[in-house]
């Protein structure tokens, strides 16, 4: 660790958005030829501000997240450009974008249960992920756990705090990993699909804690998901992930009163409408790209 | 947790006491008389009723199955009066080839066995182990198909060929080994270690083999979950990923078979030991097999249980430590 790239990687260039990505592609090699699952997707997302990804499965919107990080599976491989506050993040070596995973950019994965290792305390999950960026006493970091637990609304966090993932509720494992996501305060939080195995009630209180948090604390957000609705609650502005293409890109109120492509409109149109619940809906066009995320 | 450990040690006890029934039974049924058999060639009729009532053999199974369970709890005699042989607690009866106390010719054997078996599973758990866990790390190179291709010739090879194989190759032709003399350890240990030494690889290599298998699939299979990603996510250092997230899920398992497999070599390593010429409890089994020694085939086959139980046991409790799922539903 040392500390010249943290320093470099920490130190915002003036006027840099928090992340900037332009002509993202992500490419695997396979025995029949080199295939693309993320083709050429820009974005940008601003602190404090929700940018959410929308797309069905196989749309390249996970990739394009574990690309972010430079998390990708075995042979992945990203061109294009990532820019945290103005430093790129693309061709870093893993000593590097260590630093940066946890500590600057967090994230919190679709099923909670599995996320977390069976093995060991929620506590320790926790404390780990401080005291890999931060050093310090195990007290010290026990100390912030149990604060990050209290903010995300686990009752009796200084007891919980020993506790294994399995003596949890699948809504509270997810405040958990949102608490470990957040211990380190990071500059962008990545939600995968955070609220999909969860039930609608415990979907809402995830969604109302997420956006209560990232008005305290003045994250930026990538939220990706495949239900629009959800989106529509979360997000400031949208990108329409389509087969690993983006497909449109906009702000929120653009993307769902006056969408553009056909595609992303026949998404909304997919959607169930509360006041006409039983007129035929068309379904959304299917994709070739299924089973790629 | 202590009415947990009661029950099991309650269940294991009645397991025990069902395969001594068994045990008894077979032998009881199928074996020739034992009175004939120890009585020999000048035998009178008369003869064969004192030495079946100085058995027990003139009582029915029942009664004889009980007196034997009796034995082995209390201590029981063998006749009445003068001639009377008394044999303390756990009485495990007499040979009928040598009259000895089946008792102490299995605690005479025992510390070969041991000592058989504790270099073997020290040896395979290092070998077996780290192999394993090189080639998931290595996955698909060369060293991780050549070790995988070793492994399952180490578990496809029988153990006598393995045993002539190496004796005539480290003894015979390299002479890198002496021939194997039993010598105990106080007097040469050099001599004594050598001694073992063949023993220990011909019994660890199918085991290893087999630990080499486990631990690389238990180890690619936890590399690919979720909180592997989790962990990378956090930024944790990738030594202490592959140290406390991969390790301790991957060699969970490992302990449950290393238990059973351990506490089966207690009850004797019965080719091992015949080929080399140990005298432990596994070539005790096997020369009292071809004698038709009952009372010590009796007596080798409930002490093989005895530890395959216990071993199951300790794995139990031991597993209520190592995995805390396990832990909070016992307590």
């Amino acid at each position: 660790m040392s500390p010249t790239v943290t320093r470099t990687i920490s130190l915002p260039v003036p006027g840099a958005a928090l992340l900037e990505v332009d002509d993202l592609s992500v490419t695997f090699p396979t025995t029949s030829g080199d295939v693309d699952v993320v083709r050429k997707a820009s974005f940008a997302v601003q602190h404090g501000q929700t940018l959410g990804i929308v797309g069905e499965s196989g749309s390249g919107k996970s990739m394009t997240s574990l690309a972010i990080m430079g998390l990708l599976p075995n042979g992945g491989r990203t061109t294009g450009s990532v820019r945290l506050s103005g430093h790129e993040l693309v061709g870093r070596s893993d000593r590097e974008m260590r630093r940066v995973r946890g500590d600057r950019i967090a994230m919190v994965f679709q099923d909670p249960l599995s996320s977390l290792n069976p093995y060991y305390t929620v506590g320790l999950q926790i404390e780990e992920a401080y005291r890999a960026h931060r050093g310090g006493s195990r007290k010290a970091a026990r100390a912030v756990t149990i604060e990050a637990l209290e903010r995300v609304r686990i009752a009796d966090a200084s007891r919980r705090v020993d506790h294994y993932p399995h003596q949890f509720s699948g809504g509270m494992r997810q405040r958990i990993m949102i608490a470990m996501a957040l211990c380190l305060e990071p500059d962008l939080l990545i939600a995968d699909e955070p609220t999909t195995a969860l039930d609608v009630t415990v979907q809402a209180q995830i969604l109302d804690l997420l956006s209560e948090l990232q008005r305290e604390t003045g994250t930026g957000m990538i939220f990706i998901t495949h239900d629009l609705a959800v989106v529509s609650q979360v997000a400031d502005d949208v990108l329409v992930m389509r087969g690993g293409d983006p497909v449109e890109m906009g702000t929120a109120e653009q993307i769902f009163s006056r969408p553009q492509a056909p595609y992303t409109r026949a998404l909304l149109d997919a959607l169930p409408r509360i006041d006409d619940p039983f007129s035929e809906r068309p379904t959304a066009p299917a994709t070739t790209g299924e089973g790629r995320a | 947790m202590t009415l947990y450990l009661l029950r099991r040690i309650a269940s294991a006890i009645g397991i025990l006491l069902l395969i001594s029934l068994f045990t008894y039974a077979i032998f009881f049924l199928l074996s020739p008389d034992p009175a004939v058999q120890i009585c020999g060639k000048t035998c009178t009729p008369d003869r064969i009723d004192q030495i079946r009532a100085q058995l027990g053999l003139d009582q029915p199974f029942w009664q004889q199955y009980l007196e034997f369970i009796r034995g082995i709890v209390m201590g029981r005699s063998y006749g009445e009066g003068a001639s009377a042989v008394s044999c303390a607690a756990p009485c495990l009866g007499f040979s009928f080839q040598t009259n000895e106390s089946v008792m102490d010719m299995i605690t005479a054997r025992f510390p070969v066995t041991a000592t058989v078996a504790i270099g073997a599973a020290v040896l395979w758990l290092l070998v077996g182990v780290s192999g394993g866990l090189l080639s998931a790390v290595k996955q698909g190179t060369g060293w991780d198909r050549g070790a995988m291709m070793v492994a399952l010739a180490g578990i496809s090879l029988p153990n006598y060929f393995l045993a002539l194989l190496l004796q005539y190759v480290l003894v015979v032709q390299l002479q890198i080994l002496p021939f194997p003399q039993a010598v105990p350890f106080a007097e040469d240990p050099v001599r004594w270690f050598q001694n073992y030494l063949m023993p220990w690889i011909v019994l660890a290599l199918g085991y290893a083999s087999m630990y080499a298998r486990l631990v690389r699939s238990n180890v690619i299979d936890t590399l690919g979950e979720n909180f592997m990603r989790t962990a990378r996510a956090k930024g944790l250092p990738a030594p202490l990923i592959l140290r406390r997230h991969a390790l301790r899920p991957a060699l969970t398992p490992v302990v449950t078979l290393f238990g059973m497999d351990f506490a089966g070599l207690l009850g004797g390593a019965l080719i091992t030991e015949t080929v080399f010429g140990l005298n432990g409890v596994g070539k005790l089994a096997a020369d009292s097999i071809a004698k038709n020694d009952q009372p010590v085939i009796m007596g080798v086959t409930l002490l093989a249980a005895f530890f395959v139980v216990i071993g199951n046991v300790v794995v139990d409790v031991a597993y209520t430590f190592l995995d805390p799922r396990v832990r909070v539903k016992s307590a």
